[in-house]
């Protein structure tokens, strides 16, 4: 199988799988204090959290772990909300973000939290502009994403840090800035006190680790209150036993992502390069969806091909044993055609075309040159069965 | 639950039965568009004596089970009669495909639809045949039975989801009962509007939730 569906969700590491199996088999006792077992199971979630936070330039108390980064996501924002009792609480977001933050604003809607939504251009970059006239006395949190999961945007997560925290003078009062980063960290470094970020939300399945395990960074300070209760843990966020099995399956992931990031960003940025360069030569008619160069993830291409669904298209690449995703209406459960692509300005027909290609740093250059061999005859054979004629050239 | 495709949908999608186009065909005719995902279009060529369908051919802008529907219809018209063909419903050919995931069932009334709407430009511009074209609750009724609720894959007729039709010189107004936080509501009225809009006489139309 050659798997370029990575955004969803990567195949764990041998090694963070190796973690997991230790701990299952070995070191299964709950973090407790005293004993040898106990403590060693508390001291592997301390180590889990000092790798994550050192990684990101946090403490390691500011880092709990989570059943996902759809939990933290929902701990961070509705934490935040919670934790200020305020008159007619607002949540400041853009209309590109993950579901989770979206469906977290609409549940939260009907608690009388307002959501204020900011735009983005073309490319699927936030305009800040909307972002400062955003906020006001009533907002109760900023959320905004790290990494675009559908475009590939790498959005100006700093210089909108700075806005939310020049707003925070203005108004006399922190307003806490979350970023849901679990689709940028396998390629973005991110400092969370030169982005001035409060609250940053992590997915392990993102970056070779294993599912049911999220994280959430919490800015020492930064009020958000609890939304499950339970037995006592080491953050009253995250209350039961902690899934020591997952945790250490993640930890070793952060592992093997920080001994290798900046090689692991330059092999992904290359066979990216490589699957782009080789379908404009080959296909003719397609839109680049999101921005081209730096202000693109590394691992990630989004194009639409023209004049055919992108069902048909994954369906058949499926078919071959390439594993890609799709914006097309007719993939989506509720036959509603992808929103991001809708944002950024493209048509139902476009968006109904784009396939996306997200790779990992598993990814090999004869995996990407097997993706151009099988996805280009399917592409050309889609478009003479299509009802649908690119247009004829002028004048021969 | 997992949706997917049976072995008989993957291959007509694979290896579609009369996919390209007739020259100089006696009729044909385009449904859908792509702005909704898909779009068919049918020709045929008819034997003026018999009325036999003697070769059809189909394209397809959509899916996997848009092309597989497409052709299994064309399978099933070949050979027959105008009005046997004209006889074939949206659920035999499903069933000739082995079923179709609910939230693909709409491919099937397009696929139908489109050998339809070819089988009656033939009635009517080669033999003279009339059409009910008639803009009334009965008519615009019948056209709402190719609506279908994704979910279920039946139509919303049929699910008794229209509340009230009401017309006031070719502005149609629909009503229908779905829960508000539905997320199948935005795309079942874009399909009442969508049907309906293309009925002559029809002006404008007013779906509304109650």
């Amino acid at each position: 199988m050659i798997y370029l569906d990575n955004y969803r969700s990567a195949v764990i590491a041998r090694e963070a799988w190796e973690a997991m199996r230790v701990v299952a088999l070995e070191q299964y006792a709950v973090p407790a204090p005293f004993t040898q077992c106990g403590t060693g199971s508390a001291e592997l979630v301390e180590n889990a959290q000092k790798r994550l936070a050192s990684f990101i330039g946090a403490e390691q108390n500011e880092v709990v772990f989570t059943a996902s980064g759809t939990e933290a996501i929902n701990i961070a924002i509705q934490g935040a909300v919670k934790a200020r009792r305020l008159d007619q609480p607002e949540i400041v977001t853009s209309e590109i973000e993950y579901p989770a933050t979206l469906a977290v604003c609409k549940a939260l809607e009907k608690e009388g939290v307002k959501t204020r939504i900011i735009g983005v251009d073309g490319d699927g970059f936030y305009k800040l502009d909307q972002l400062e006239s955003a906020i006001n006395e009533h907002t109760a949190v900023v959320s905004l994403m790290g990494v675009n999961h559908m475009i590939g945007t790498v959005e100006p997560i700093a210089e909108a840090g700075r806005i939310v925290d020049e707003s925070s003078k203005r108004l006399g009062r922190k307003i806490p800035f979350h970023v849901d980063y679990a689709s940028a960290l396998q390629s973005v470094r991110l400092s969370v006190d030169d982005a001035r970020v409060d609250l940053a939300s992590f997915s392990s399945n993102k970056i070779h680790g294993p599912k049911g395990v999220g994280a959430l960074y919490v800015r020492r300070g930064t009020r958000v209150t609890p939304l499950s209760f339970g037995s006592e843990s080491y953050s009253p966020l995250v209350p039961g036993t902690p899934n020591t099995m997952g945790i250490a399956g993640f930890d070793k992931a952060v592992d093997l992502l920080s001994a290798t990031f900046e090689m692991d960003v330059t092999h992904m940025r290359a066979l990216r390069d490589r699957l782009a360069v080789g379908i404009r030569d080959r296909i003719p008619y397609i839109l680049l969806n999101g921005p081209d160069g730096d202000g693109r993830a590394a691992p990630h291409l989004c194009y639409s091909f023209l004049f055919i669904e992108g069902e048909a298209v994954m369906m058949f690449l499926d078919m071959e044993g390439i594993v890609v995703d799709t914006g097309s209406a007719c993939a989506a459960a509720t036959l509603k055609p992808n929103y991001i692509l809708m944002a950024i300005g493209r048509n139902h027909e476009q968006a109904h075309g784009s396939i996306r290609f997200t790779l990992s740093r598993y990814t090999t250059e004869a995996e990407i040159d097997m993706t151009l061999d099988k996805l280009v005859p399917i592409v050309e054979r889609l478009r003479a069965q299509s009802t649908i004629r690119p247009p004829v050239p002028q004048g021969g | 639950m997992a949706i997917k495709y049976t072995t008989k949908v993957i291959e007509h999608f694979k290896n579609p039965h009369n996919i390209g186009i007739i020259e100089n065909a006696d009729a044909c005719a385009t449904e859908g568009s792509p702005a909704c995902g898909d779009e068919i279009t049918v020709y045929l060529k008819i034997n003026k004596e018999t009325d036999r369908i003697e070769d059809v051919k189909f394209q397809s802008y959509g899916c996997a089970s848009n092309i597989a529907t497409g052709s299994i219809i064309t399978d099933l018209a070949k050979g027959k009669t105008v009005d046997e063909a004209e006889a074939i419903t949206w659920k035999q050919a499903a069933e000739e495909l082995g079923g179709l995931p609910p939230v693909k069932m709409h491919c099937s009334v397009l696929a139908v639809d489109g050998l339809r709407s070819a089988i009656r430009k033939y009635k009517r511009d080669v033999k003279g045949i009339d059409y009910d074209s008639s803009l009334d609750v009965k008519t615009i009724t019948e056209e709402l039975r190719h609506v279908l609720y994704p979910p279920v894959g039946a139509d919303i007729i049929t699910l008794k989801m229209v509340k009230y039709i009401g017309i006031d010189d070719g502005a149609v107004r629909v009503e229908v009962s779905i829960s508000s936080d539905d997320k199948f509501l935005d795309p079942t009225i874009d399909e009442i509007v969508e049907h309906v809009g293309r009925m002559s006489g029809v002006k404008s139309v007013h779906v509304e939730n109650v």
